[in-house]
């Protein structure tokens, strides 16, 4: 077997001619190709990594953020409950005190109230006491009362103290009207001059004597000389009754007020 | 018995004899070049790659991960290397696996085609340093480590070659040489296991062809600066062992 040199060059240029063909239609594109590829690969792996990084550093903002908005409505709602309970103590607070005053106006409404009804009471018991003693005596009244009235009056004018018998007798000198003597009942005539006599022997000798009959007076005689007055009349001891029997009734009002 | 295809005339002008050898080895040439052109003109770049494509990426990956391995470089490196290396390993491979084909001749049974590659790895050798470092820095190479070594180096850069090329013979054609040793003895039960095995041993040469050429180029151009080229070759030698 022999080289054959002309062979040889043939193939030599075949040679150098198929690498330049396959350069240019096969290695070249190829390995274009796969670089490409794996650019387009790392590319997109790069930009999966950046959007993952941006996705972990939104999550993370976006965790803190969430933090942050919690941890401010923790405080929130801690502020609002201090002050809602702040509110309910201040409301709690006035509204014992508005109770209290509320009650204290009403206890002292309930104790004018009582006390109005007790003096109420008190004055009605009176006043039927009153009239009740006055028509007995009314009823119980004849002439050998009214001569004892007389009596009565006139000796008291003699008991008269003697500044007060004094004091009357000058304006019973100075007066130029006559003494007014009112009594609840009509006087008979000698129970009349048994007192004008006592008058007259007491305190203004001959001074005229006028005789009225007038309710108020009820059972006793009124002596009235210009603008002093003598009186003696059992109205007078029903008034000292009417009195105490008011005192007794508040004392016992105003204990029943402070049990309550 | 005709063993060369060289042998094999098909045509004759004055100036030129067209043999077998040149005219399989257009063949060859046609059927990288359109399969390679059919098949890059629809390249893809996206998800959906066709199937061709992918035989082709996995074939140019696997020869530029073997160089990147070899020369230990990197694969952007490589890529220098890529469609020398990467057209000697398809040529010698497709030579050898269209024998399956009845009535052709591989080209690489041919001992020219064989020394033409030889010789083109011997050209390739000194360019790709040349290109690499300059001539300058490549002819100093030579002089490395003393100028006394320099005809060393020259006996070394050539018997390499030489080397190469007889190694390369004897992987072709030991298939075919059995091959017709064999068919004459039993011409009815060998010839399929001979070209099973024809299949088996040409891929192989394609390989340790690229192999060899590489491991030349990388020596050469790893050890330039700091060994002469007959320690290159020496180094070369140890690897292929």
């Amino acid at each position: 077997m022999q080289i054959d040199w002309l062979t040889v060059a043939a193939q030599l240029l075949n040679f150098l001619v198929l690498v330049w063909l396959l350069k240019r239609f096969l290695f070249g594109p190829i390995t274009e190709a796969m670089a490409r590829r794996e650019k387009r690969i790392v590319d997109r792996l790069s930009d999966a990594r950046h959007a993952r990084e941006e996705a972990e550093a939104e999550a993370e903002a976006l965790r803190a953020r969430q933090r942050a908005l919690d941890a401010d409505r923790e405080a929130e709602m801690a502020k609002v409950r201090a002050g809602a309970e702040e509110l309910r103590a201040r409301l709690e607070r006035e509204l014992r005190a508005e109770a209290e005053q509320k009650r204290a106006a009403w206890l002292d409404h309930l104790k004018a109230d009582r006390a109005e009804i007790v003096l109420a009471m008190q004055k009605r018991a009176a006043a039927h006491i009153r009239d009740t003693v006055r028509r007995i005596l009314a009823e119980f009244a004849d002439s050998d009362l009214a001569d004892q009235i007389a009596s009565e009056f006139a000796l008291r004018l003699e008991r008269l103290e003697e500044e007060d018998r004094q004091r009357l007798a000058m304006t019973a000198a100075k007066l130029h009207e006559p003494a007014l003597v009112e009594s609840g009942m009509e006087l008979p005539s000698a129970a009349r001059s048994r007192i004008t006599r006592a008058i007259h022997n007491h305190l203004a000798d001959g001074i005229e004597v006028e005789y009225r009959t007038a309710g108020d007076v009820l059972f006793g005689i009124r002596l009235t000389l210009g603008h002093k007055v003598l009186d003696w009349s059992a109205g007078r001891y029903l008034d000292r009754i009417e009195t105490l029997v008011d005192e007794s009734l508040d004392s016992a009002a105003s204990e029943a007020a402070d049990a309550a | 018995m005709q063993i060369s295809p060289d042998q094999w005339i098909l045509a004759q002008w004055p100036l030129f004899t067209l043999n077998a050898t040149i005219a399989f080895t257009w063949l060859v040439m046609a059927v990288l070049c359109i399969g390679s052109w059919l098949i890059t003109s629809r390249l893809s770049t996206g998800e959906s790659v066709s199937r061709w494509q992918v035989m082709l990426e996995v074939v140019v990956t696997a020869i530029r991960d073997q160089i990147a391995e070899i020369a230990e470089i990197g694969a952007e490196v490589g890529d220098r290397y890529l469609p020398f290396i990467g057209t000697l390993f398809l040529f010698i491979a497709t030579s050898n696996l269209l024998s399956v084909v009845p009535g052709y001749q591989p080209p690489t049974g041919s001992l020219s085609t064989i020394a033409a590659l030889a010789i083109a790895v011997l050209i390739a050798v000194p360019a790709f340093s040349i290109v690499g470092q300059g001539l300058a820095g490549y002819l100093k190479t030579y002089l490395r480590p003393t100028p006394l070594m320099l005809p060393f180096n020259l006996v070394a850069e050539v018997s390499r070659t030489v080397a190469l090329a007889v190694r390369l013979y004897g992987n072709v054609m030991s298939g075919t040489v059995i091959a017709g040793i064999v068919i004459s003895i039993a011409p009815f039960f060998f010839p399929v296991m001979m070209q099973v095995l024809g299949l088996l041993t040409g891929f192989i040469q394609a390989y340790i062809f690229a192999v060899l050429a590489m491991v030349y180029i990388a020596s050469a151009a790893r050890t330039q600066g700091s060994a002469s080229p007959a320690e290159n070759a020496e180094n070369a030698n140890r690897k292929e062992q």
